[in-house]
């Protein structure tokens, strides 16, 4: 669906997005994450055909973006961080003006934004004046008119900042029911518990470089392995750690008062025999289980300094 | 019939504002100050000449239309030079950028809308400018050739402002850019012949005559006048009220006995002037349209030849 190659984007000096490829399938709901500065609003908005990059190339469905703008503008909708409404317009006429910018038939508009509506739970609202919504509302609206010309990919820039907790649960169910329906979806967001539940692809960027991308799961056994044991214990955290260090392939990643974490590369029965060392020496574990990785835990470990 | 969303979309809103009905209406009050005071005038030279008062009232066409002409050259370039940079504030500008519609469409859409507009004011105005020609006398005809300059100035100052708006990220900015920007092309067509005609006149009286090489221009350098907003108005009325052309009578060279050649001799005759002014001005507006739209294209920067190549590469 969305294929980017060798893409670089500078504002003077600075290297805003740097050798970026990449490549989403379609159907997708990808999550592009990074820290602030790290290119992501940049390369969206290259993709939406709103900044030219220095070199590289877009696709979206196999066509040039840069080169064939008029067909790429009915392939993308795209939902900005922060959006402006015009006064004394009603949200059916909101609607209307932009599909009619797609040179769409009053009718057709009527029926698909009526549509949108319904699927964005605004139909009650189609007569309110568009300033007088919630900000949650006017964004669920925003996505609405992104969709108004049946674009086959949806870009959202920070959809959910500045909505309250009740407003990004509904703009999360909103995103699912349109990747159940065969869109494809880009968001970018730090919100990354979010975007952990909505996506099932990810790609952080960092410094303007696209530093992990693909499915979720593998990006996370990539990153962080798939090998990470938490031992609780009460007593004996010496002796603990003592026992750890002396096993080949065990790796301490932190260890506090009443916690250890290790990565490691053993077998079960090994597991086995290492904590019951443990306790046999005095040590009172009061439990121990593999760590799950989560989008917190890799991207602080892939965005950190001199990792 | 396709009419351009932006239109539709900005008449709709701007139609729901009071601001609109406070506008008509300051517009009215001037209009008819200007025409209660040009009545007092008229009846007061009445009383001490032998002319019939009805016909003094032709005068009334030119000092209405004028005053409204300087109305919309004033309004028109604030309506315009806060559109595209008026989207930007708003945070419009970027969706915008990413529907269906092309730069070009976007301005166009701009530029209407403030046409649109500046011809609600004159259609506004239609009571008190028929005054004129009830009791004044004058054509019907010479209506509709001011509404057709209404329209020139209305474009011609739209282009000024949607020029500055695409310039500007500020509306502000963009509005004190527009006037600055007319006042520099008002007196720049005003002064360049001034000059010339200074400079000759100069040499004339310290060399004994102009030499070749400056006067092979002759009084075609009069021909920057035709850029000249104030000269096409001041032109247009001599040949309306008095069938004169004004600029047929400047000279700038011949009375430095340098014989004039060359198409001012032609175009001040008669109707011309103001046919290739309205032409150049129409073609200078087009010119700022089109700017303004390279200017907000977002990939403006992406060469033709690069967007051949993409669409040989389907």
């Amino acid at each position: 669906m969305l294929q980017i190659s060798n893409l670089y984007k500078s504002y003077g000096k600075f290297q805003a997005v740097n050798n970026l490829t990449l490549h989403i399938p379609k159907g997708d709901l990808f999550g592009f994450v990074g820290p602030n500065g790290a290119g992501k609003t940049t390369t969206i908005r290259m993709v939406c055909g709103l900044m030219l990059p220095n070199s590289g190339h877009i696709a979206i469905n196999g066509i040039d973006a840069l080169a064939r703008q008029k067909e790429i503008k009915r392939q993308i909708g795209y939902v900005p961080d922060f959006f402006g409404v015009y006064d004394n317009l009603k949200v059916r006429e909101y609607m209307d003006f932009y599909g009619s910018m797609y040179r769409m038939d009053s009718r057709e508009i009527q029926r698909i934004s009526d549509d949108l509506l319904d699927l964005v739970n605004l139909s009650d609202k189609k007569e309110a004046f568009v300033d007088t919504l919630s900000r949650g509302m006017k964004q669920r609206l925003c996505v609405a008119r992104a969709l108004i010309h049946n674009p086959a990919l949806l870009v959202l820039d920070e959809p959910n900042s500045g909505l309250d907790p009740r407003a990004r649960v509904e703009m999360k169910e909103l995103l699912q029911n349109l990747r159940s329906m065969g869109k494809t979806i880009v968001i970018s967001s730090h919100i990354l518990s979010e975007l952990s539940e909505m996506c099932n692809s990810i790609g952080i960027m960092n410094h303007g470089s696209l530093v992990e991308a693909g499915r979720i799961e593998d990006v996370l056994e990539g990153v962080l392995g798939s090998n990470q044991l938490v031992i609780t214990l009460d007593e004996g955290r010496e002796t603990a750690l003592r026992i750890v260090s002396e096993y080949v392939g065990v790796e301490l990643d932190s260890a506090g008062e009443h916690e250890i974490r290790l990565t490691h590369n053993m077998t079960k029965p090994q597991i086995a025999r290492m904590v019951g060392e443990m306790i046999a020496g005095g040590v009172v574990v009061t439990g121990f289980h593999k760590q799950e990785g989560d989008l917190e835990t890799l991207f602080m470990r892939v965005t950190g300094d001199g990792q | 019939m396709y009419l351009n969303p932006i239109v539709k979309k900005d008449i709709k809103v701007q139609s729901r504002s009071m601001r609109i009905c406070w506008g008509i209406f300051a517009y009215e009050l001037i209009l008819a100050l200007v025409f209660f005071l040009a009545m007092s005038i008229i009846q007061g030279n009445s009383r001490y000449s032998s002319g019939n008062i009805y016909s003094a009232m032709v005068w009334l066409y030119p000092v209405l239309a004028v005053t409204q002409l300087i109305i919309l050259g004033l309004v028109v370039p604030v309506k315009t030079a806060s559109s595209i940079s008026g989207e930007k504030e708003r945070q419009t500008f970027d969706i915008m950028m990413t529907t269906g519609m092309s730069p070009f469409s976007v301005i166009m859409g701009k530029v209407m809308t403030a046409i649109v507009q500046g011809m609600f004011f004159v259609a506004a105005s239609m009571p008190v400018m028929a005054l004129t020609f009830i009791i004044g006398g004058m054509s019907w005809a010479y209506l509709f050739w001011f509404l057709g300059i209404a329209l020139l100035v209305s474009l011609f100052s739209a282009s000024i402002g949607i020029l500055c708006s695409s310039l500007c990220k500020r509306s502000i900015s963009a509005v004190i850019m527009s006037y600055v920007f007319y006042l520099a092309f008002f007196l720049g067509t005003t002064v360049l012949p001034i000059v010339a005609g200074g400079v000759a006149a100069n040499m004339r009286f310290m060399l004994g005559s102009v030499p070749k090489a400056f006067a092979m221009f002759g009084d075609n350098i009069l021909l920057f006048l035709m850029l000249n907003p104030a000269v096409y108005l001041i032109e247009y009325f001599a040949w309306v009220m008095a069938g004169e052309s004004l600029v047929s009578n400047m000279s700038l060279f011949s009375t430095q006995g340098v014989q004039v050649r060359g198409p001012v001799n032609l175009l001040t005759t008669g109707f011309w002037w103001l046919i290739c002014s309205t032409v150049l001005f129409v073609g200078i507006s087009f010119l700022f349209l089109w700017l303004a739209s390279k200017r907000i294209d977002p990939i403006r920067g992406y060469s033709s030849s690069s967007r051949r190549q993409g669409r040989k590469g389907r």
